[in-house]
């Protein structure tokens, strides 16, 4: 067996349902800002749901690298706890090429 | 930019479900065809266009991943090294499309759309997988059922360079163009380096939501990226991809890929045209 393949599916389970909760989360702001432009003409509402739908949309994905990293910590696999950390470091690069 | 009307956002919403229900029937993202309806068809700038090609490109990626998360066919480790290299490869593509000219980019996105037409009608599928449980996966590899043969099947990762170019040739043009990347790292995956068809669909499926993530946070802190427009593609595109996870065992596959094989060289010659003309 090879190292953190025992914990492989307890990962996979996380990252599913971080995934999970984000998709939901995102789609939920997404329609029903949508679906308040549509019927009110726009309101405070959605002008604040749909951006905060955007928002959680692009940190889903980076939630599941953090919960990456906390697993390879925990399981002490130095490795995937460097190359994930990378992964990161090049999110908050884009974060800085976007903002500054 | 067209500004946002009712009638615009069903559009957006519809274009979304075609591109994202044709995108799971056929393999491949959604992106290589909602961008040029967006943009040749809408009227949206191409980074307009890529950067809410992107939001859905997460939104499917993440549902996918959830929904696969448990059956041992994402192949993690292999995925979050590659991952290194895809969003590597997305952040320069990012910061790329912020200094080249649109018409770079439709020549670009032309190029691509001809080579992806190729790559869906001559399907790379080579057996390569070993059907023993006890064999030994590696460090990288991978073991999972398969329901149709019936086995546990293991695999080992090979050419891991290659696999890492392939990536990070993939994260750029995920970027530079709003696609997913997959058309371009899952055929290599599965064709030179050892990884069965399906787990190399997977794994990539996992892969290119983080990717996306990297150009779409630029697109959107450079004000490409609108909240107002995302919101109806992405939707639209999860109705798309429900879709045609139920219909798409009906539908002639066949038929399907030569269509869009087509419509994709249209969409170059288009394309290309533009980037000469207006």
């Amino acid at each position: 067996m090879n190292p953190g393949e025992r914990d492989a599916g307890h990962l996979e389970l996380i990252i599913g349902r971080v995934l999970r909760f984000g998709t939901a989360t995102s789609s939920t702001c997404f329609a029903v800002g949508l679906s308040l432009m549509i019927l009110g003409g726009g309101g405070a509402l959605a002008r604040v749901l749909l951006p905060a739908g955007l928002i959680i949309l692009l940190a889903t994905p980076a939630a599941r690298v953090v919960v990456s990293v906390v697993e390879y910590v925990r399981e002490r696999d130095w490795l995937f706890v460097a190359l994930t950390l990378a992964v990161l470091l090049a999110l908050a690069a884009s974060v800085g090429a976007a903002f500054l | 930019m067209p500004p946002l009307t009712v009638s615009l956002a069903f559009i957006i919403f519809a274009a979304g479900a075609v591109a994202g229900g044709l995108g799971i029937a056929l393999g491949l993202g959604g992106g290589i065809l909602l961008v040029p309806f967006l943009t040749l068809g809408l009227g949206f700038p191409l980074k307009s266009a890529a950067a809410i090609s992107l939001t859905t490109v997460i939104a499917t990626s993440s549902a996918v991943a959830a929904a696969r998360a448990g059956n041992q066919l994402m192949n993690l480790r292999l995925g979050m090294l590659l991952e290194v290299a895809t969003v590597a490869g997305g952040l320069l593509g990012g910061i790329t499309a912020q200094m080249v000219a649109e018409s770079t980019l439709q020549r670009i996105f032309g190029f691509v759309a001809i080579v992806v037409a190729v790559m869906m009608l001559r399907r790379v599928n080579r057996r390569n997988v070993i059907c023993d449980p006890n064999a030994e996966p590696g460090r990288l590899g991978g073991r999972f059922y398969d329901a149709e043969s019936s086995c546990v099947i293991t695999y080992r990762v090979r050419r891991l360079p290659l696999a890492l170019f392939a990536s990070f040739v993939a994260g750029n043009l995920s970027s530079l163009l709003g696609i997913g990347g997959g058309v371009i790292k899952v055929p290599i995956l599965n064709a030179w380096c050892g990884v069965p068809m399906r787990a190399a669909a997977a794994t990539s499926a996992l892969m290119i939501g983080v990717t996306a993530t990297g150009g779409a946070i630029i697109y959107y802190g450079r004000g490409d990226l609108q909240a107002l427009f995302a919101a109806p593609a992405v939707l639209g595109v999860q109705l798309g991809s429900w879709l045609g996870l139920n219909v798409a065992e009906q539908a002639s596959v066949k038929w399907l890929k030569i269509l869009m094989a087509a419509v994709l060289i249209a969409v170059a010659g288009l394309m290309f045209t533009r980037s000469t003309g207006s």
